[in-house]
C-alpha cells in the first residue's frame, strides 16, 4: 500500500466505521425484510415470500398515486426553495459583509421545532381560522376568508402542505449557496470584469460553473429530503382528505408503524431507495461532475 | 474487560437497589401521568414500591412500546395504552383476568369491560374513560327571546337536544349572520371531517349491532344503520348549512376552539373539555352539558378508555399487577388532576354532585347506555380507519357522493384489508 | 458623477430586495412570537389577529414551571454540540480525501453516504434501538449522540465535499513542497481556507440533531429525553396547549439564534487562494 493510499484510508476510516456500524446494518435489514412476510412487532416470526411484497407494492394503485404525489410535492417544493434560496444567496453576497443579521433572520424558520412548524402552518392555512386567508381578504385578493380551502381541497392540498417545507428549508439553500459564493475567488471575477464581461456574463461564465458542486449537493440533499418528508404533512393533514396529500414515504411509515406490515413497507422502502439512487446519480453526473470536464 | 467490569458493577448496584426498594417503570402519555400521579404516590407510601413514569407524546407510546416488543425485552412494567391499540398488543401482554374481581366488574361500565377482552384474555385494566357528550351555550339557550323565537319557529321549547332532529333544528336555528355583512359568522355547531369516531357513535344510536364489523368480524359498514348515521352526520353541512363549511379541515382541536371562541352554539365533544374551558374565554361560565344524542337505539357513544397493561417481558410483573389493582381500587384519586377523568362508576358518582363536575352525570349516563360500545377489537383497526372509513366519511362530506355507494366501496376496501 | 451614483442605486435596490425577502420569511416566525405572548383565550382567536390585544407572559410562566423542560433543553444542547463535533471530526477528513484524492473507493463511498441519506428514517429506528441496547447505550446521551451522528454524517460529508471541490489540488502540493506532510497540509493549509464551508456544515449538523424527533423518542427515557419530545407533549390527545407550545418553541429557538450568529461570522471568511491558482 502506498503512502498516499494509507493517508486516504486513515482519513476515511472513522466515517466508514460510523456509517458501516450504524447505517449499513439497518439498510441491509431493510432489504432483507422486504423478501419476507413479517410484522413490525414480531420480527423473529417471518415467512419467505420472495418478490411477492414487490409485486404487491408495484401493482398497488395507492402506491402509484402516492409516488406521483411525491413527485408533485418534491418538484414544487424544490423549485421554490431553490429559486428563493439562490436569489437570497446572491443578494446576501452582493451586500458584501453586511448581511450577517439578514442571514440569521432568514434562518429563523430552521430554529422552530418541526412539529411546531407543522402546526403553525396548519393554523395559518385552515379556512375561517387561519390568518392567511384573512390577510388575502385584506389585500383584496379574495372576498371571503373561507374562499380557499388550502387543506381540504383535494386539487391543491398537496401543494398547500409544501408551504411549510419551503418556509423551513429555503434558508438551507440560501446559506449553503452563500458559503459557496464566498468561496469563489474574487480575482477571477475581477479578471472577467476587466475583460469586459457584464454582470450577467460574469455570473453565467464564472460564478455558475464554479458553483456546480454546491448546486448539485443542494439539489440532491433537498430533493432527497423533500421526497422523504412526511411528518410535516402528517401534522397538517394526516395525508387527507381522502389520501389527497399522502406521499410515498407516508405510505411507508403507515405500513411499517401504524399497520405493522414490515415486509411490504420494507419492499416499498427499497423501491424508494432505488429510484432515489437513480435520480441522485443523474444529478451527480449531470450537475456535479462537469466541473471537472 | 472494561465492559465486563462496569456491567458487574452495574449489576451490583442494581441488586443493592432492588433489595431496598422495588421500582416499576410506567410508560404513559402526558395525560396519563397527570391522572395517575396521585395514585402512584399513595401506592408508594403504602407498599414501598417506587413508581417511575416515562412520559412521551401520544404516538410515542405506540412507537416506543412497539420497538420494545420487537427487541424482545422491555424496560417497562406497566404501559398505559389507548383502547385502539388493545388488539395490536394483546399477544404481548399479561392476562389480567385475576384482577377483575366481582367488585371491579360491577363497578365498570360494560363497554369498558368488553374492550378489555381480546380473545379469552382480559388484557388490560381501564384507568380512565371518556366519551363524547353534548356541550351547549347555556346563556343562549336561556335567553327569553331565543326561547320564544324557537318555539314560534319549531313548535317546541328550546332545550338541550336529545334527538337527531332536535340537534339539526337547533343548529339551524342558531346559525346566523350576527354583524349583517351578508356572511354567516355564527354557527349552530360544527362537523368534524378529520376523524370518524363521532359518526361511529351515531351508527350505534341508529341501532347497528356493531361499528364497521359485527361480533363475528363480518363487515357491516353498509348496513342500514351505518347509512342512516352517515346521512345524519353530513346533513348539517350538506343540507342545513349550519356548520363552518370547511368540514374536511376541522378536527377535534378546531371544533373545540370554535366553541371556546364563541363561534358555535353547540358541539359534541369529549367530556373532559368541560373542565378545560379557558377562564378568560368568551364562553367561560356559560357552558352547559347533556348526555350524547339518542337515536332509535337510545343514547350511545364510542368510549375513549385507556388501559394499564403489563408487558410479557416485564421483570416486575407482580409489583406491576399490584399497582394496577391498587390504581383501580383508588380510581377516584385521578379526578383532582387537570384532566379530571376516571373509569369506575363509583369514582365518577362520588364527584357528580360537586360543583365544577356537572359533566360527570351526563358522561356516566352516556358511558353506561346499553347501546354504547367500543370500536371493533381488531388488529387491523387502524388500517381499516385510515384506508377505508375516514376516506368514506370525507367523501360523503363533499356532498357530491351517494352515501350508499360510498359505504359499499368502503366495505370492499375493508374486506380486502381483512383477507 | 454617473459612475459614482450607479453602485449606490443598485446597492439600495439590493438592500431593499434582501429586506423584503428576509421579512417575508420572518413573518410566520414573528406570528409565532406574537402568539406566545397572547393570553390563553386569544392564542387561537377567530377571526385571528396578528398582534396581541393584551400582552401576557402566562404561556412563558407555564413553560418555565415545567419540571422536565429545563433538563430537556440541557440534553438537547449537549447532544447537538457533541453530535456536531463528532460529525465534523469524522466527515471533514473523509470529504477531503473523497474529493481531493478521487479514486474508485472514494466515489463509491460518497454514493454510499448519499444512499444512507435516502433511507426512510422509520426503518432505521428499530434496528438502531436494538443495536444500542446490545452495546448498553440505550437511554444514554452518548447513545443518542451516536444515532444523531449517523444521521448527520452523510449530510456533512456531502456539504463538505461540495466545498472541497472548489479547493485547487495545487494548494496541497505547494504545501508539501514546503515540507509539510499530507496531514499537516490538510490541517494547516486547507482547513483555514475552508472555514466558511465548515461553519455552514456545523450549523446544519447542529440543527439536524437539535430538531431530530424519532431517534430521540425511541432511544431515550425520562432523564435523557430532548426538548422536541417535551415540546410535542403539549399536543396531547386531550387538546393542544398552543400558547405554551409556542412559548416553548420561542425559547427553544434562542440557542440556535446565538449559534447561527456566531457561525455566520465565519462564513464571511471567503477564500484568497486566487494567487495560487493564477
Amino acid at each position: 500500500m502506498s503512502d498516499e493510499d494509507r493517508f486516504v484510508l486513515c482519513m476515511l476510516a472513522p466515517a466508514v466505521a460510523i456509517l458501516g456500524l450504524l447505517v449499513a446494518y439497518p439498510v441491509g435489514l431493510l432489504i432483507f425484510d422486504s423478501f419476507f412476510k413479517v410484522e413490525t412487532i414480531t420480527p423473529h416470526i417471518r415467512e419467505w415470500v420472495g418478490l411477492q411484497n414487490y409485486i404487491d407494492a408495484l401493482t398497488s394503485k395507492r402506491v402509484a398515486e402516492s409516488a406521483l404525489r411525491t413527485l408533485q410535492y418534491s418538484v414544487f417544493a424544490l423549485f421554490f426553495e431553490f429559486t428563493f434560496g439562490f436569489c437570497a444567496a446572491l443578494l446576501f453576497s452582493a451586500m458584501v459583509g453586511q448581511s450577517r443579521w439578514h442571514r440569521t433572520i432568514f434562518a429563523l424558520p430552521l430554529m422552530v421545532p418541526p412539529i411546531v412548524a407543522g402546526l403553525l402552518w396548519r393554523f395559518l392555512l385552515v379556512g375561517n381560522i387561519g390568518i392567511l386567508n384573512y390577510g388575502l381578504v385584506q389585500l383584496g385578493l379574495i372576498s371571503d376568508p373561507n374562499e380557499i380551502a388550502w387543506l381540504s381541497s383535494e386539487d391543491i392540498v398537496i401543494y398547500s402542505v409544501s408551504f411549510a417545507d419551503i418556509w423551513l428549508t429555503t434558508s438551507f439553500v440560501a446559506l449553503v449557496s452563500y458559503a459557496g459564493l464566498t468561496n469563489i475567488p474574487k480575482d477571477l471575477l475581477e479578471a472577467a470584469r476587466i475583460d469586459g464581461a457584464n454582470a450577467l456574463k460574469r455570473f453565467w461564465h464564472v460564478t455558475l460553473p464554479l458553483m456546480r458542486p454546491v448546486i448539485a449537493v443542494v439539489v440532491i440533499v433537498r430533493g432527497v429530503d423533500a421526497a422523504k418528508t412526511f411528518d410535516l404533512i402528517w401534522i397538517q393533514t394526516q395525508g387527507g382528505p381522502r389520501h389527497a396529500s399522502e406521499v410515498f414515504s407516508m405510505n411507508i411509515y403507515q405500513r411499517m408503524v401504524r399497520f405493522g406490515d414490515l415486509g411490504e413497507a420494507s419492499a416499498s422502502g427499497t423501491l424508494f431507495l432505488l429510484v432515489m439512487m437513480v435520480l441522485a446519480g443523474i444529478a451527480y453526473w449531470k450537475i456535479w461532475r462537469p466541473a471537472h470536464a | 474487560m472494561n465492559r465486563l467490569l462496569s456491567a458487574s458493577a452495574l449489576a451490583l448496584v442494581f441488586m443493592a437497589a432492588s433489595a431496598r426498594a422495588e421500582t416499576i417503570n410506567v410508560l404513559v402519555e402526558g395525560g396519563g401521568e397527570m391522572l395517575q400521579k396521585a395514585v402512584a404516590e399513595k401506592f408508594t407510601a403504602e407498599t414501598g414500591i417506587e413508581v417511575k413514569f416515562t412520559v412521551v407524546p401520544y404516538q410515542g407510546v405506540f412507537d416506543k412500546f412497539s420497538a420494545e416488543i420487537a427487541s424482545g425485552s422491555s424496560a417497562f412494567d406497566v404501559v398505559t395504552i389507548d383502547v385502539v391499540w388493545n388488539a395490536k398488543f394483546a399477544k404481548h401482554v399479561e392476562d389480567l383476568s385475576a384482577l377483575f374481581t366481582d367488585a371491579v366488574r360491577a363497578d365498570l361500565p360494560p363497554a369498558l369491560l368488553a374492550d378489555a377482552k381480546v380473545g379469552d384474555k382480559l388484557i388490560g385494566m381501564p384507568t380512565w374513560a371518556n366519551a363524547e357528550i353534548v356541550f351547549y351555550r347555556k346563556d343562549l339557550f336561556d335567553k327569553p327571546e331565543e326561547k320564544e323565537a324557537f318555539q314560534a319557529k319549531y313548535g317546541s321549547p328550546l332545550a338541550p337536544p336529545k334527538t337527531w332532529q332536535q340537534w339539526r333544528d337547533i343548529a339551524k336555528f342558531f346559525t346566523r349572520d350576527t354583524d349583517s355583512d351578508g356572511k354567516v359568522d355564527f354557527w349552530g355547531t360544527d362537523t368534524i371531517g378529520t376523524f370518524s369516531e363521532e359518526w361511529m357513535a351515531h351508527v350505534l344510536q341508529a341501532g347497528s349491532p356493531g361499528v364497521i364489523l359485527d361480533k363475528d368480524g363480518k363487515v357491516i359498514i353498509d348496513n342500514e344503520a351505518h347509512k342512516k348515521a352517515l346521512e345524519f352526520y353530513i346533513a348539517p353541512h350538506c343540507t342545513d348549512h349550519s356548520v363552518p363549511e370547511n368540514v374536511n379541515e376541522i378536527g377535534w382541536g378546531e371544533a373545540q376552539n370554535l366553541f371556546y371562541q364563541g363561534k358555535t352554539a353547540m358541539m359534541k365533544f369529549w367530556a373532559h373539555a368541560y373542565k378545560m374551558t379557558p377562564e378568560d374565554s368568551k364562553v367561560s361560565g356559560n357552558v352547559g352539558v347533556a348526555p350524547m344524542l339518542a337515536g332509535d337505539a337510545g343514547i350511545a357513544a364510542i368510549p375513549g378508555p385507556w388501559y394499564n397493561v403489563v408487558p410479557s417481558t416485564s421483570q416486575h410483573k407482580e409489583a406491576a399487577k399490584k399497582f394496577i389493582a391498587f390504581a383501580i381500587a383508588n380510581n377516584a384519586l385521578g379526578i383532582e388532576a387537570p384532566l379530571g377523568l376516571a373509569a369506575t362508576n363509583s369514582a365518577y358518582s362520588s364527584y357528580a354532585s360537586k360543583p365544577g363536575y356537572e359533566h360527570f352525570t351526563p358522561l356516566l349516563e352516556t358511558l353506561g347506555a346499553p347501546a354504547t360500545q367500543g370500536r371493533p377489537i381488531n388488529e387491523k383497526y387502524q388500517e381499516i380507519v385510515d384506508e377505508a372509513v375516514l376516506p368514506a366519511v370525507q367523501q360523503a362530506l363533499t356532498c357530491k357522493a351517494d352515501v350508499g355507494e360510498v359505504l359499499t366501496e368502503a366495505k370492499e376496501t375493508i374486506e380486502d384489508i381483512l383477507d | 458623477m454617473h459612475r459614482v451614483s450607479r453602485p449606490s442605486v443598485s446597492g439600495i435596490l439590493i438592500n431593499a430586495a434582501a429586506l423584503v425577502l428576509v421579512l417575508s420569511y420572518a413573518l410566520p416566525y414573528i406570528y409565532l412570537l406574537m402568539t406566545s405572548i397572547k393570553p390563553a383565550a386569544d392564542v387561537q382567536q377567530i377571526p385571528p389577529s396578528f398582534f396581541p390585544a393584551v400582552i401576557s407572559f402566562e404561556n412563558f410562566r407555564e413553560v418555565l414551571q415545567s419540571s422536565t423542560l429545563p433538563k430537556a433543553f440541557i440534553n438537547s444542547l449537549t447532544v447537538a454540540m457533541l453530535t456536531t463535533a463528532l460529525s465534523l471530526m469524522v466527515a471533514v477528513p473523509a470529504a477531503y480525501v473523497a474529493t481531493q484524492y478521487r479514486r474508485r473507493i472514494t466515489t463509491f463511498f460518497l454514493l454510499f453516504a448519499l444512499v444512507t441519506r435516502m433511507v426512510p428514517s422509520v426503518s432505521l429506528g428499530v434496528p438502531l434501538f436494538q443495536l444500542l441496547k446490545s452495546i448498553g447505550l440505550l437511554d444514554t446521551i452518548p447513545g443518542l449522540v451516536l444515532a444523531h451522528t449517523s444521521a448527520a454524517v452523510p449530510l456533512a460529508l456531502l456539504l463538505m465535499s461540495a466545498f472541497f471541490e472548489g479547493v485547487p489540488k495545487e494548494l496541497e502540493e505547494a504545501a508539501r513542497m514546503d515540507g509539510c506532510t499530507r496531514f499537516q497540509a490538510f490541517r494547516k493549509i486547507i482547513l483555514p481556507i475552508i472555514t466558511g464551508g465548515i461553519a455552514v456544515t456545523a450549523l446544519f449538523t447542529f440543527i439536524t440533531s437539535w430538531n431530530e424527533f424519532l431517534y430521540a423518542l425511541l432511544l431515550t427515557s425520562e432523564s435523557t429525553k430532548t426538548a422536541p419530545i417535551v415540546i410535542a407533549e403539549y399536543n396531547s390527545v386531550y387538546g393542544l396547549a398552543w400558547g405554551a407550545m409556542t412559548a416553548a418553541a420561542v425559547l427553544y429557538s434562542l440557542p440556535v439564534i446565538i449559534v447561527t450568529l456566531a457561525l455566520q461570522k465565519q462564513i464571511v471568511g471567503g477564500l484568497t487562494f486566487g494567487a495560487v491558482k493564477g
